[in-house]
């Protein structure tokens, strides 16, 4: 089990994490750039000391604000880093960086390898192989240092998102009783990799939720448009937040229990047509529809959002 | 009817004039380099090298030479490339104060270095008595020699291996550190090998500059002679055509670690 409760100091602001992990549980953690996401997951491979706090893996401590000294070091605590730029040994064949880490077996690492499609490749030099291959030598790499958890630093953001997603399946079928966290500012890759989402912003935890409860019921307002929330309408006191995707045409009347929005782009895509629409000067989502019942640009429909989660007037002012 | 050329078509002339200026500029400085050197073969006959070489003692001063320049390339060696790691990792509190350090021998003229160093460690200085507790003396000794050589030839290698650390991506030495590998090992199995071409030039030449070294060699390690020496000497006593063969020797030994270090490295950057 995973336990992290810590700070780390920044020049900008302080970045904190307090979460618990099964063993062979994943979790990501959201956020934009700079919120200090790649800073959680150095202080956990050892890279950063603790201002406060520690960090203990399946009851081993490994860093301990309080004893700065007892601190384990990189590369000895069991934790495995894989960060964007693969960081593979120009000077070494794939086998042979697959095989770096000390104590690393040749027989063990041929398996792997051949597991994860590397068979034609082992005898390659680094700079002969494609974004893709590279990482998933990295990730071959990594794994037979028996890692207990396994820390994804956007490893796959600079390759297509397809294979980003195909990549990380590869990582949740290798990973076995292996916990991994993926920092990423993309919320699929989060909730196609993840059993829990950690939001994190200017490096404060705004919300742990599931993949799914997170973009159903976000607690704030912040974190709404962290997950796709693009239109925020004044309801009274309180502000009601629109998902984009979850918005649908009720009828072209005004009534009660809807929302009163203009068609503001309408355009044929493949055999439907695409509209968007606003209320109240913001844009609030895209829904499609036949040819035939196409909206006229400019016209009033009413939506609704079910369950559109609502927050306080107050809270919900965005920067 | 005549055609006029189109835009591209006077751009491609263009280019290749251009290129034609630049390929015989690069040939007439090429040429000029090797100049002194094929001189240097043009006025040597076989017969005069042999006989130069035969007199009594020919061969002392490149013993002495060769000895002196190996021992102050370890000296270097050893205590150069943690300087230049630390430079090229910018891990030294003021590192322009020690860049200053490191270039100011270069930019000296090497007859300065050698009077600069008889205020360091002439017979009446602090380290020149300590020597002497030693029984040592760095001044006309083997010992001057090897600290002369090191003084005009320590620059080229602390920057050259600055250099060629600082092409080793420190994301390389991480991911070793990460993947469990202490900071020795990973000097032994990373950062050595990624930046061996740069280093193996910045020896061959630190080799050369060393081999060389006359300036401050002059003033305070007149004797015993080295091959720079040894020549200077000749050509003052017996004239040119007896000195040449000594230049032929100090270049057939001074020149082969270069330029075949230079060749291993121009070779192995391009297997990265």
């Amino acid at each position: 089990m995973l336990v992290a409760d810590f700070e780390v100091a920044r020049r900008e602001f302080p970045v904190r994490l307090a979460v618990q992990a099964e063993a062979g549980e994943r979790l990501a953690i959201l956020g934009p750039s700079g919120a200090g996401k790649t800073t959680c997951l150095e202080a956990m491979a050892g890279l950063l000391p603790l201002s406060a706090g520690r960090i203990s893996l399946e009851g081993r401590q490994l860093s301990r604000a309080a004893e700065p000294g007892s601190d384990v070091r990189a590369g000895h605590r069991g934790v495995g880093l894989l960060r964007q730029r693969p960081g593979l040994f120009p000077h070494l064949t794939v086998l042979e960086n697959i095989c770096y880490p000390p104590g690393a077996s040749p027989a063990r690492a041929r398996q792997t390898a051949s597991r994860m499609g590397l068979d034609g490749l082992l005898d390659v030099r680094p700079r002969g192989l494609s974004g893709g291959e590279a990482q998933r030598v990295a990730l071959c790499r990594t794994l037979q240092t028996d890692a207990r958890l396994l820390c994804l630093d956007e490893p796959f953001s600079s390759l297509d998102s397809a294979l980003g997603i195909e990549l990380l399946e590869l990582v949740r079928r290798e990973l076995v009783e292996v916990s991994a966290v993926l920092v990423t500012h993309q919320l699929g890759e989060a909730q196609a990799f993840a059993d829990r989402v950690i939001v994190l912003a200017r490096g404060q935890v705004l919300q742990v939720a599931g993949p799914r409860e997170l973009v159903l019921r976000p607690n704030s307002a912040r974190v709404a448009e962290m997950v796709g929330y693009r239109g925020f309408l004044r309801c009274g006191s309180q502000v009601l937040a629109i998902h984009p995707e979850r918005v649908h045409a009720l009828g072209r009347q005004d009534g009660a229990g809807g929302i009163s929005a203009r068609v503001v782009k309408v355009r044929p895509e493949g055999g439907r047509v695409d509209a968007e629409v606003e209320a109240e000067g913001e844009w609030i989502g895209r829904f499609h529809c036949r040819f035939d019942e196409a909206p006229e640009l400019g016209s009033t429909l009413l939506f609704g959002a079910p369950d559109a989660p609502q927050f306080s007037g107050a809270e919900a002012l965005l920067d | 009817m005549i055609v006029p050329p189109t835009p591209a078509a006077v751009r491609g002339s263009g280019i290749r004039a251009s290129t034609g200026a630049a390929l015989l500029g690069a040939l007439i400085v090429w040429v000029a380099l090797l100049g002194p050197l094929i001189a240097l073969l043009a006025h040597l006959t076989p017969g005069a090298v042999v006989s130069a070489l035969r007199q009594p003692g020919a061969f002392q001063p490149l013993v002495v030479s060769v000895l002196a320049s190996l021992i102050a390339l370890a000296v270097i060696l050893l205590l150069g490339t943690p300087l230049a790691y630390l430079l090229a990792r910018g891990r030294l509190p003021f590192p322009r104060l020690w860049e200053v350090g490191v270039i100011l021998p270069l930019l000296t003229p090497p007859l300065v270095i050698g009077l600069l160093l008889i205020f360091m460690v002439g017979p009446n200085t602090a380290i020149g008595v300590a020597l002497g507790h030693l029984n040592l003396s760095a001044s006309d000794t083997f010992l001057a020699l090897v600290v002369a050589e090191v003084y005009e030839a320590v620059p080229y290698y602390v920057l050259g291996a600055a250099a060629a650390f600082a092409g080793v991506e420190p994301e390389l030495e991480e991911a070793a550190t990460l993947l469990g590998d202490g900071r020795w090992r990973t000097w032994r199995r990373v950062t050595v090998p990624l930046a061996a071409p740069g280093l193996a030039t910045a020896l061959a030449i630190t080799w050369a500059r060393a081999m060389g070294a006359f300036g401050a060699v002059l003033i305070i390690a007149y004797h015993p002679f080295g091959l720079p020496m040894q020549i200077w000497v000749t050509l003052q006593e017996t004239g040119l055509s007896s000195a040449l063969p000594f230049a032929l020797v100090l270049l057939l030994v001074a020149l082969p670690l270069p330029v075949a270090a230079y060749l291993w490295s121009a070779r192995a950057r391009r297997r990265l």
